[in-house]
């Protein structure tokens, strides 16, 4: 590549980085002020949720104490080192600072060093996103709670999600799947969600970061007003992940928007003119 | 048919700020965003359904040859929640597409700027960069 163009990419990453991280929608939109509704006691997380697009869990990783990770590529002045952020109240991504090393192990390391959506992308080929990159997606949610279930609607690709609540536990006997098995259980006013069954054939995010199928997911939801979520997504991954690290999010509620309808499958050109290819998933063992 | 390579420095840095990212998926599975495209010409068709738009474009070059090229732009839930719609492009529109060459060889763009002869942007959304250096667009 020329010098030219290298440093005109290099420009550009750092306008890119500079930006404002937006969720979707015009700017100016406030959610409404008040104490969070809630259910038989319990907080309701009912409503439409704008959440941050995650495409890269690591910029905003941090350990179980809240320390980030170091820094894939230092840049000048202190970039690159600085702590990431938090998504601010309004539902915009934070995390300035560009992606971090993640705490590997060596099969860990291997499946990120080896993945190149070249040779595979499961969502680019509308197979199911998975748990994870569900709630990391730049689409919106709805979220429908009831005394003993809790569901997510997920626009992305219309999938959904429901739970129960009573924090029974999990069926060793159910088959591995996409989104995994989720219990939950209330501690206070906090929701755990607790999902383990992975079938292993998903990443935690766009950029690949690796999982395996002893992945184990915990999420702590809590509402702190009745505008937002306050969202904790732990990783635990002892195959992939020497230790268990987390992204914390809030999430804004929207009173001005409705779920669509998205078909993945209605016209994916780039699946069917082979630009896409789905993954050869022996590769991934 | 030649392919005008449009390399501003800080243009392109805006370009990419504006390319309607919400893709989710990997953009650099389909797309090399060091080879950039700048075509003009007339708008064929404009297909509206997920999980991207396609813009079909007969683009004109400078000695007047006429290509047929695609374009992927964004998602239209997206789209639609930044006020665009179906009909804010039509066949017969003139416009300029800028954006990165499929990996492919064909051709087929990834569209990260539609501007109108006047200057205005179309489908210009809200974006958010594709963080990190794996999968997403090289940073």
């Amino acid at each position: 590549m020329g010098t030219r163009l290298f440093r005109c990419i290099l420009t550009a990453a750092a306008v890119l980085a500079a930006v404002p991280v937006f969720g979707q929608g015009r700017g100016g939109y406030k959610p409404p002020e008040g104490p969070a509704p809630k259910l038989d006691g319990k907080p309701d997380f009912s409503g439409i949720w704008q959440r941050p697009y995650t495409p890269d869990m690591s910029i905003t990783a941090t350990n179980l104490d809240g320390k980030p990770y170091p820094p894939e590529k230092p840049g000048p002045a202190g970039r690159g080192q600085v702590d990431p952020n938090p998504p601010a109240a309004n539902g915009r991504g934070g995390g300035r600072g560009g992606p971090r090393v993640l705490p590997f192990t060596e099969w860990g390391l291997k499946q990120w060093k080896e993945y190149d959506p070249v040779n595979g992308d499961y969502t680019g080929a509308c197979l199911p996103f998975g748990l994870v990159r569900s709630m990391n997606s730049p689409d919106p949610t709805q979220i429908m709670q009831s005394k003993e279930y809790m569901s997510i609607l997920f626009e992305q690709n219309t999938w959904f999600k429901v739970f129960p609540l009573d924090g029974r536990p999990h069926d060793p006997n159910k088959t591995p799947t996409w989104f995994g098995d989720s219990v939950g259980h209330w501690e206070g006013d906090t929701l755990v969600v607790d999902t383990t069954n992975f079938n292993g054939r998903t990443r935690l995010d766009t950029n690949g970061h690796p999982h395996s199928d002893q992945l184990h997911i915990i999420e702590r939801w809590q509402r702190p007003d009745l505008g937002h979520i306050k969202y904790e997504m732990i990783v635990d991954d002892p195959k992939a992940y020497t230790e268990k690290w987390k992204n914390e999010r809030t999430f804004t509620l929207r009173t001005d928007w409705q779920i669509m309808e998205y078909s993945c499958e209605e016209n994916n050109k780039s699946l069917w003119e082979g630009r896409i290819k789905i993954p050869n998933y022996d590769s991934w063992k | 048919m030649r392919i005008a390579l449009g390399i501003l420095c800080a243009g392109f840095g805006l370009a990419i700020s504006t390319l309607p990212l919400m893709a989710h998926h990997s953009f650099a599975a389909e797309f090399d965003a060091s080879k950039r495209v700048t075509l003009t010409g007339t708008v064929t068709k404009l297909e509206w359904l997920n999980p991207h738009i396609w813009i079909y474009i007969d683009a004109k070059d400078e000695s007047g040859k006429v290509s047929k090229w695609q374009c992927e732009g964004g998602a239209p839930n997206s789209l639609v929640r930044n006020g665009w719609t179906r009909e804010s492009l039509k066949a017969g529109d003139q416009v300029t597409i800028m954006g990165s060459l499929a990996k492919d060889a064909t051709n087929t763009c990834n569209a990260s700027q539609v501007r109108l002869p006047d200057g205005r942007r179309v489908f210009a959304a809200s974006s958010e960069g594709e963080g990190g250096s794996k999968g997403g667009e090289k940073q």
